[in-house]
């Protein structure tokens, strides 16, 4: 009796917890199907008083986010994939070799993480135009890469780190030089946590703003959150079409991480038990 | 102690080394080939070159704005006096970018902006092209267009295309239905405020969450009808005091009022506002004209408007009038072409045409331009018309530094009105540090 009643409210906590985690991401989606006139009459926060689809139209054709979704992968996927093999590159070396001052290295790619992205607004800014990069998405694949290796080396050095050393050691009788331990053995061993640091990444970086208004300032060059931004006005914003446009941005993420959440998961866990 | 399994130890062998080169050869040769891609891809289309086109860097990031504006560039290119190519960047972001965009290295031509002292600030510092060219050509323009873009030295630096006005908005059929008319004095602004609250109407809308700089629209007038637009300017150009005497007399007038506004008006946006007065939740609502692009259309032909209130008759009228135009920069490597395009603004066609295509309630600068055919708009034309002064805004009149103290002295004042005296002195403090900053 007890043991059903636990359940039952534990049931209905959680779905209840589950619907005010989901609920501004239903909001999005009720108010993207509105109409503007029914927004602008009874407020945002309403129940919804008419259904259209045009919306999606709108942030489609009207918000150019064909163009921006793909100056966004443009962007996310090179830079997912550089960042993740230099960081890889360096966590084996930094894990597995005794590179002098390795420590150190390794302290240092961590503390440029513990700084805020803001105080380097300007610097990037006029680095980036230095060396002609400005106003290029290689400018924001260089940025990405170069902010991203900190902690990715960081995490994959923690996971190297734990690969068993008999591994290497026989590798190494075998015949087989250090580029070749790294492709055949260090880097399938790895599999999970470049996965899960892989989908991680992904979001971040597509998902970013900051960087992308920074060292980006022609409009058909801006990945799609700068797009969305754009399709606000001055004083006024089609909430509306804006919410079809973030929800459309949404399923690229929300596909990376549905692929590869399996791998998420085991990734999060190993480690968590020696 | 170190944890964790052992680590080989780093033998820089024959075998070993040329296996390392191997990688860092590898890594030097993707990086060396990403780099090469860079440069080849890095310059996009050649800008700036003295006869390439001209990029203009519009905010104008509203669906129909932006369509407005890049239909302008089409006619341009179309004239062949130079091609333009049009950038549009989130208002939001374009503010925040603006000074980035001028002192970059290869800055784009043209920008969309404010007159006043906004603009004057960039000129200041040397970063505004000297446009005096332009307005040679432009006599039939007012004095008042002119002096607004003049900077300190004496010349020119904006070419305005559009303003727009301020005022008592409310919905026609509201009005009728509680039997009131448009107030001329403040008396009768008071009168009418005590009816509608006896109805159980909210009489004053207002939004200040998120946008807390609408309430400065109510400082502004309050001032220039109580002290007049030249002490109005001199104050917020740093030349008279907060704490004044007179500024305070300002906020005398306001507390009349104050029990009149919308009490829910504090927790949402000027946006929400709206949609309250276009409900018949609040009566009427001092605000610019662009608010009406959050209005229904079909509520659009039941807006009217009235001035704001003669307070001291003795006081030449002055109306806010904020005006949008163009500014460039003095970096461009095209000024020719840069000329041709601000003077293309100038033009009532330009502006004729873009007032069409901009479903926005704007007025066009050209003495000339026909504004948009509806009685809403003839009206607040010609308010602006009538008035012996006009003023643009708090933040264009003095810096958008200078907003955000005026935005915590009024959200003050409005929740506690007793503590006037110390949120005058606060205020006069913190001007005077953006001043001196």
């Amino acid at each position: 009796m007890i043991r059903k009643l636990r359940t039952g409210t534990f049931h209905t906590g959680m779905t209840l917890l589950s619907l005010l985690w989901l609920a501004p991401v239903l909001w999005v989606v009720v108010m993207s199907v509105r109409s503007f006139d029914d927004i602008a009459t009874n407020g945002v926060g309403s129940l919804p008083h008419s259904f259209t689809l045009d919306t999606y139209r709108q942030a489609w054709t009207d918000g150019g986010e064909l163009r921006a979704l793909v100056n966004s992968l443009l962007v996310t996927v090179p830079s997912v994939l550089l960042s993740l093999g230099l960081a890889a590159v360096a966590a084996y070396a930094l894990s597995r070799y005794r590179i002098p001052g390795r420590r150190t290295i390794l302290l240092l790619m961590l503390a440029g993480n513990l700084l805020p992205p803001q105080i380097l607004l300007i610097p990037v800014q006029k680095f980036s135009e230095l060396t002609g990069l400005y106003d290029t998405l290689w400018a924001l694949i260089a940025v990405q890469v170069g902010f991203g290796l900190g902690f990715y080396t960081f995490v994959l050095h923690g996971f190297m780190r734990d690969l068993p050393g008999e591994i290497q050691e026989a590798a190494t009788i075998d015949g087989a030089g250090p580029a070749q331990i790294f492709a055949r053995v260090m880097l399938p061993l790895t599999r999970p946590a470049l996965a899960a640091l892989g989908a991680l990444s992904f979001t971040w970086i597509f998902n970013d703003l900051l960087w992308a208004i920074t060292v980006l300032r022609t409009d058909d060059r801006m990945p799609v959150t700068p797009a969305l931004l754009a399709l606000q006005g001055q004083f006024v914003s089609s909430w509306n079409v804006i919410a079809a446009g973030t929800v459309i941005a949404a399923v690229p993420t929300v596909a990376v991480f549905l692929r590869f959440q399996r791998h998420f998961i085991s990734g999060l866990a190993i480690g968590a038990v020696k | 102690m170190r944890k964790g399994p052992p680590v080989t130890d780093f033998d820089p062998g024959r075998r070993r080394f040329l296996g390392n080169l191997g990688l860092a050869g590898l890594g030097a040769l993707g990086a060396g080939s990403l780099l090469s891609a860079c440069a080849s891809s890095a310059s996009g289309p050649a800008k700036g070159d003295s006869s390439g086109a001209v990029t203009l860097q519009s905010n104008l990031s509203s669906p129909q704005a932006k369509t407005a504006i890049e239909k302008l560039i089409e006619t341009f290119n179309k004239q062949g006096k130079g091609t333009a190519t049009v950038n549009t960047i989130a208002s939001e972001t374009f503010r925040t970018q603006l000074p980035t965009y001028l002192t970059s290295a290869n800055p784009p031509d043209v920008y969309t902006w404010y007159a006043g002292s906004v603009a004057n600030d960039y000129a200041s510092k040397g970063l505004l092209l000297d446009v005096s060219d332009v307005w040679q050509g432009l006599g039939e323009y007012p004095q008042s267009l002119r002096t607004l873009s003049t900077d300190a030295t004496g010349k020119q630096v904006f070419v305005p295309m559009t303003n727009y006005w301020w005022g008592f908005f409310y919905r026609k059929s509201n009005f009728a239905k509680w039997g009131v008319q448009e107030p001329k004095t403040w008396a009768d602004f008071l009168a009418l405020c005590e009816t509608l609250k006896g109805k159980g109407v909210p009489p004053i809308g207002i939004g200040l969450g998120d946008t807390p700089w609408v309430a400065s629209a109510w400082f502004d007038y309050l001032n220039i009808r109580i002290n007049g637009a030249p002490f109005h300017r001199d104050l917020l150009a740093g030349r008279q005091r907060f704490d004044d005497p007179k500024v305070k007399a300002v906020f005398t007038r306001w507390r009349e009022v104050l029990p009149y506004f919308d009490p829910k008006g504090k927790a949402y946006p000027f946006q929400e506002a709206t949609t309250a007065l276009l409900a018949g939740k609040t009566g009427m609502f001092l605000i610019g004209t662009f608010f009406a692009d959050a209005a229904p259309k079909d509520a659009l032909g039941d807006l009217d408007f009235f001035r704001f209130p003669i307070i001291d008759p003795a006081v030449p009228v002055a109306e806010e009038a904020p005006t949008d135009g163009f500014f460039a920069s003095a970096k461009t490597r095209n000024p020719d072409g840069t000329k041709a395009l601000l003077t293309y603004f100038t033009t009532a066609e330009a502006q004729e045409e873009y007032v069409r295509s901009s479903s926005g309630i704007v007025l066009p600068v050209h003495p000339k331009a026909k504004a948009a055919d509806s009685p809403l708009v003839s009206k607040g034309k010609a308010m602006l018309a009538s008035a012996a002064e006009l003023t643009q805004f708090f933040n264009r009149d003095s810096s958008d530094a200078l907003q955000p103290t005026a935005d915590t002295a009024l959200t003050k004042f409005m929740d506690k009105p007793d503590q006037i005296d110390a949120i005058l002195r606060e205020w006069q403090a913190g001007a005077e540090k953006v001043f001196k900053g």
